[in-house]
């Protein structure tokens, strides 16, 4: 029961998403046989060093959806404070509002029913711009954007060009 | 009093056969048996490494041997997952598994410094390359074509395949019009230094 809201709630995302796409992102699921399971393009803003960069996510939607939030996993290379290096992404409306184990967080600033999708991917696009360093989830990306920045933007473009297949 | 003894004695007797039994045991015979399972605890075998590269030789032996480790050793879903999504998720950083020397791919350690996972570029991933039009031909992004026209208006499908279809084209779209782009201002930066 609880997964077919899920899907319905995603699929009215989805269509919303694809009707009125947000600036510089497309995202939808990888196949409609599996709703829970999304990919997502996101362009990196533009005057940072992620400028001209396309990012690629897998976004994985649990059953209770829209109760709990998805988790967000880049599925290439981004060296970025708030982003582990396995990928999986680290900002506030990714976490349920009953689990913030540092406390900073404030509860609107964390998931709830009346986010979306849309907004997720909103609010990546502009924690590349502005990385939080209050939680890093790549603490050499957070050492460098902090003590050296020239070097932490000229491996990101490097990153950017290379994903693109330019070099 | 004796008797008590004795009576007791039976089972501490059994106790410490079955300990001195397991302490041989332990010592004389596991150790042969410890040291020959499996050569790597956790990896996946080799030879569905190579079958899978064989037939993929674009994807990356460790993203290979990770999928094929997170999915149980199974050959048809990581060659469904490669099919179905144009390449494989990239492995933790902390996964390093060994890889034949003479198969490690050239692409390895392109810049120097930091960790750099052997990620596939989205070229090859959403296998682009037949779309990347000659740069210097067409030198602003897709305005030519009416299909790319058309494809900004309509949107959603009530058909499933076509929706699939259409975002489909625009990632495409996406990923190609970012590469021209950054040509494009590579080309620019080059004109401006010579």
């Amino acid at each position: 029961m609880a997964s077919t809201i899920a899907s319905r709630r995603l699929f009215h995302e989805y269509k919303l998403l694809t009707s009125n796409p947000p600036d510089g992102i497309t995202a939808g699921p990888v196949s409609e046989d599996d709703i829970f399971l999304w990919e997502a393009l996101i362009q990196g803003p533009d005057g940072t060093p992620f400028e001209g960069g396309i990012f690629p996510a897998e976004l994985k939607f649990p059953k209770d959806y829209p109760l709990n939030p998805p988790s967000m996993r880049f599925t290439s290379e981004v060296w970025h404070p708030n982003v582990y290096p396995t990928g999986l992404v680290c900002i506030s409306i990714l976490h349920a509002p009953g689990d913030d184990p540092n406390h900073y967080e404030k509860a609107s600033e964390r998931w709830s029913p009346i986010q979306s999708v849309e907004k997720i991917l909103i609010s990546v696009m502009s924690m590349l711009a502005e990385p939080n360093d209050e939680s890093p989830a790549n603490i050499e990306a957070a050492k460098m954007w902090r003590d050296r920045r020239e070097e932490f933007e000229r491996v990101v473009r490097e990153g950017v060009r290379r994903s693109l297949g330019v070099s | 009093m004796s008797d008590q003894q004795q009576t007791l004695s039976i089972p501490s007797l059994l106790l410490l056969a079955a300990f001195t039994a397991l302490t041989i045991r332990y010592f004389f015979f596991t150790k042969p048996s410890t040291t020959t399972p499996r050569a790597n605890p956790r990896g996946a075998n080799p030879a569905d490494v190579e079958q899978v590269v064989t037939m993929f030789p674009q994807i990356g032996r460790r993203e290979i041997i990770w999928d094929l480790q997170r999915n149980g050793g199974s050959i048809a879903a990581t060659t469904e997952r490669i099919l179905a999504r144009g390449g494989l998720d990239a492995p933790p950083l902390s996964f390093q598994p060994p890889i034949p020397a003479s198969a490690t791919p050239s692409t390895a350690g392109t810049s120097p410094g930091q960790m750099k996972p052997a990620h596939v570029d989205l070229i090859t991933r959403y296998n682009l390359s037949s779309k990347i039009s000659s740069p210097l031909s067409t030198p602003s992004d897709g305005t030519g074509t009416g299909s790319q026209r058309g494809s900004q208006t309509q949107t959603w499908s009530n058909n499933k395949n076509e929706r699939q279809a259409l975002l489909q084209r625009r990632r495409e779209e996406m990923i190609l019009n970012a590469r021209k782009k950054l040509e494009e201002k590579e080309r620019q930066q080059l004109g401006q230094r010579t």
